[in-house]
């Protein structure tokens, strides 16, 4: 007794659980590093102000915990209420008559366990009083697995239905529609197995068997799978009715509200609050055979997806069918073989990826695939021509190597196999038209540029000033004369393929000549700026000012006497572009030596260049370190 | 021109005579003031001047002057015969662009230009003179102020002489006209008007204040930051001291060399002069 009062100990104060925040009292012990909920617990929120002023959404929850576990009594409230205003004394309180909608859950739980009845109300509540039954649920659990006979109301429907022991479903559930006199929707179940459904209609009954034959059963939950491998074994309208089923519905309402209960106290402790109502399903394993079949068929699947998806997204493609008939053709082809083969494929593949392949019989899941019957080895690429559509066949030359008849995963795989097939066909007929295509663009485009980079040399010539020295607009002109050449030698070929290779080789010797023209016709600017940078403030004592002087003359004579006129006499007849980038980084290394000599010891140097006329002893110098290594 | 050599040699002969007097019995012999002011004939002379402006530090630089002047003869006008040599040194004081100043000494050679004199052939004179000059940008033009003090010690060419002691007081105005450029720098002409003013004063200093008007103009080329050459020509005129009634009057040709080089260290040069701006 005394140790557990010592180990026990009392929260009161603010809690998050989840998304509600609150005031919370509840006791708790301490074992190991763990806190254990163990004892009463009670967490709730409401707010009078804001109640007042607009709107309040109030909750409580109140129950107890044993060792971490939710046991014992428990009771959830939300509210979402709104005040009038309006308020009342009765003996000694105020009362607040508030109106919105109240939801409560209640039942008691053993080890996070429904057990014993549980009810899940929600109601509109006007001026302070319960005024329409909005949901009510009412289930027997017997450690979390649903017993007996439940009911889920809602406005204007309600389900009833009933389980065994074990939580199987079982009997007849059924659906009343308030409007209606009799049920509109009966499921009747023979221990979990679902034997027919009647969906009843203005006195129209209609009815569902579903062919349970004598196959293996296995026990799985009413949930949507479910509903999707009852839908298969359906065609036409029963499909469609048992879609919009009233029975799922209810149960799905009715779980959204379970599951936020169980959000809650598995936030708080351990719980499994999901309770799980049962049904049973013939059950069709696959063999090994149609496991590898299977596999087969998401192979050649994804091929052909592939190719369809890359040619339905071309934008290049997209444009050419516009204007050629012959790739419109085949652009309507992979349409068709997308829709009419790949889309039924990819369905499969999806069923066994939500696995609810193995419960459909294959009877049933080939009608469902192929309502109109297998597709046909021939397939027809509809072309809409002046509004009218016309048919195209493709049939696969080799179509007789495909079987589409047999079993049907061994049909499907051979489907699929067709279909990638055909594909691989197409794509490599399109691939010539856009290989050709594009290459034609590229040419055109090449030789667009071309022509634009020929006149560049023009421009460079253009921007020349008339006071810029004949050397350099000779050089300009020469430079462009070998471009000229160029651009001849390559107008002369005829061979497209060598054409494309010889024009991108020479776009690239363009831009190189370019850039060595620009360096040229910028030259003079940069001599210019060269002078200015190698002038120095000399103190004119006689004048009292201070006079520009060049200094270093030797070097800058070196580079406008000697380099600049080198570097202009480099572009001849047989200029080649390799020479074009090397005569390029020259004259730029050069120019950016200049910059630096200026501040550099370069007595040496000077020295050196003294009468120095070889241009590439100049260079040769230029291009070493200034200071003397003497010292 | 004879005419003025008569005249001058009566002068001359009166100026010895008065020299002897002073020394001898110190008799008072006065010059008598002309009732109107006489004008001699002009003399006609020709100098060449160096001018050096050796830069020694940030600040200070080394005046170097040598003036060869040449005076005419009876035969050669112009540069008939040495008349004098100019040796004048100084250092000088960069204060800020627009203002320096000067203090020196010089050693002036004085010929005896008289033809006829039987006395010494050449005298020294000495000097002490420091200046100050102002320079203004003024457009593209530059304006120069120069005020020039000189205390100098002369002495006449008669065996055993007396030094007397004169000062001197010289203003001169000169402007600095580009004329093939908006401003002074190298390959530029320029042309140089100026205008000077020179004062004196001493116990021998009577009535003969004005030593010397000069009014110039000489055409400049500036070949380099650090050499120019100039030529111009020259009129002055100014009170004789013997007679300050007396006029006389030069015409002088005049070529000029300017040098200002600078043997400091480059790393001492750079960067460029910036003194206070």
């Amino acid at each position: 007794m005394q140790l557990i009062g010592q180990e026990r100990q009392r929260f009161s104060g603010p809690l998050q659980v989840g998304i509600y925040g609150g005031n919370a009292v509840y006791d708790y012990k301490v074992i190991g590093k763990d806190t254990l909920l163990d004892g009463d617990f009670r967490m709730q929120q409401s707010d009078l102000k804001s109640l007042l002023e607009s709107e309040d959404a109030s909750f409580l929850f109140s129950g107890s915990f044993v060792d971490g576990f939710p046991t014992g009594p428990w009771n959830f409230q939300f509210g979402a209420f709104q005040s009038e205003r309006r308020s009342q004394v009765i003996d000694y309180q105020y009362r607040v008559l508030v109106s919105g909608v109240q939801e409560s859950g209640s039942g008691t739980v053993v080890k996070g366990k429904p057990n014993g009845s549980w009810t899940y109300a929600v109601n509109r509540i006007v001026d302070s009083e319960i005024s329409e039954i909005l949901f009510r649920s009412k289930f027997d659990f017997e450690n979390g697995i649903p017993q007996r006979n439940f009911n889920i109301e809602s406005e204007d429907r309600s389900l009833v239905g009933r389980f065994l022991r074990n939580g199987i479903a079982h009997d007849e559930w059924a659906l009343y529609d308030d409007a209606a006199l009799e049920a509109t929707e009966r499921w009747f179940f023979k221990e979990g197995v679902l034997q027919k459904i009647l969906f009843s209609n203005n006195g129209q009954t209609k009815e569902f068997s579903i062919n349970t034959g004598r196959n293996q059963l296995k026990t799985v939950n009413l949930d949507a799978r479910y509903l999707k491998v009852v839908q298969l074994q359906a065609t036409g309208d029963d499909a469609e009715a048992i879609a919009q089923s009233g029975v799922l519905h209810m149960l799905d309402k009715n779980a959204v509200y379970y599951q936020k209960i169980d959000s809650i106290l598995s936030e708080l402790g351990t719980s499994d609050f999901n309770p799980e109502f049962k049904v049973k399903l013939p059950y069709f394993p696959l063999d090994s055979l149609e496991k590898k079949q299977l596999s087969e068929i998401y192979l050649s699947y994804e091929k052909a997806r592939t190719i369809s998806a890359f040619f339905l997204n071309s934008s290049q493609l997209n444009i050419l069918k516009l204007s050629d008939e012959e790739s419109n053709y085949l652009f309507e082809l992979v349409r068709a073989i997308s829709s009419g083969f790949l889309d039924p494929i990819e369905e499969v593949l999806n069923y066994q990826k939500t696995s609810v392949l193995e419960y459909v019989p294959r009877s049933d899941l080939q009608n469902n695939l192929w309502p109109q019957g297998i597709p046909s080895k021939t397939i027809q690429a509809i072309i809409t021509k002046d509004s009218i559509e016309q048919k195209r066949p493709f049939t696969l030359s080799n179509a007789t190597d495909f079987d589409f008849e047999g079993p049907l995963f061994s049909s499907l795989m051979e489907i699929a196999r067709y279909a990638a097939a055909c594909l691989a066909e197409v794509e490599k007929q399109l691939n010539v038209k856009l290989v050709r295509e594009k290459r034609q663009q590229a040419l055109v485009a090449l030789e667009e540029k071309l022509v634009l980079q020929e006149k560049g040399f023009g421009n460079l010539l253009d921007s020349l000033t008339s006071d810029t020295p004949a050397d350099y607009r000779n050089t300009l002109q020469r430079l462009k004369q070998v471009a000229d050449e160029k651009l001849g030698a390559y107008g002369v070929l005829k061979n497209p393929e060598q054409k494309l290779e010889q024009g991108q080789e020479l776009t690239r010797c363009f831009e190189n000549l370019l850039a060595l023209g620009k360096a040229y016709s910028e030259l003079p600017v940069r001599v210019e700026e060269l002078r200015v940078h190698y002038e120095d403030g000399v103190w004119n004592p006689f004048m009292a000012t201070v006079m520009k002087e060049a200094i270093k003359k030797r070097i800058t004579n070196a580079y406008r006497k000697v380099l600049i006129p080198y570097f202009l006499e480099q572009v001849r007849d047989d200029f080649d572009c390799s020479q074009a980038n090397m005569l390029l980084e020259e004259i730029q290394y050069t120019h950016e030596r200049m910059f630096q000599l200026r501040e550099e010891d370069t007595a040496k140097l000077e020295r050196k260049l003294r009468r120095e006329q070889d241009p590439k002893v100049v260079l040769e110098l230029f291009h070493k370190p200034s200071k003397s290594k003497e010292n | 021109m004879k005419k003025y050599y008569r005249h001058s040699a009566v002068i001359f002969s009166a100026l010895f005579m008065s020299a002897c007097t002073l020394l001898n019995a110190q008799e008072d012999e006065q010059e008598v003031l002309p009732l109107e002011s006489k004008y001699k004939e002009p003399v006609t002379k020709t100098w060449f001047n160096t001018y050096g402006n050796i830069r020694i530090s940030k600040r200070l630089f080394w005046v170097a002057q040598t003036h060869f002047r040449l005076e005419e003869t009876e035969d050669t006008q112009y540069v008939g015969q040495i008349a004098q040599i100019y040796n004048r040194h100084a250092i000088g004081y960069i204060y800020s662009k627009k203002f320096n100043a000067s203090l020196g000494g010089v050693l002036r050679l004085n010929f005896n230009t008289d033809e006829d004199s039987t006395d010494r052939n050449l005298v020294p004179e000495w000097r002490i003179w420091h200046q100050y000059q102002f320079a203004m940008p003024l457009s593209s033009v530059m304006v120069y102020h120069r005020l020039r003090i000189e205390h100098r010690w002369t002495q006449g060419f008669a065996e055993n002489s007396d030094y007397i002691f004169r000062n001197r007081w010289r203003y001169m105005f000169r402007l600095k006209i580009p004329l093939n450029n908006h401003k002074l720098e190298p390959k530029t002409f320029y042309v140089s008007p100026e205008a000077e003013l020179i004062m004196q004063s001493g116990k021998a200093v009577v009535a003969s204040p004005m030593e010397d008007l000069r009014l110039t103009t000489t055409l400049g080329y500036i070949v380099t930051p650090r050499l120019t050459f100039a030529a111009g020509l020259m009129y002055s005129q100014g009170q004789s001291l013997d007679n300050g009634g007396v006029y006389k009057q030069n015409w002088t040709m005049r070529f000029h060399m300017y040098f200002s080089p600078d043997f400091r260290k480059v790393k001492n040069k750079l960067p460029e002069i910036h003194l206070n701006d």
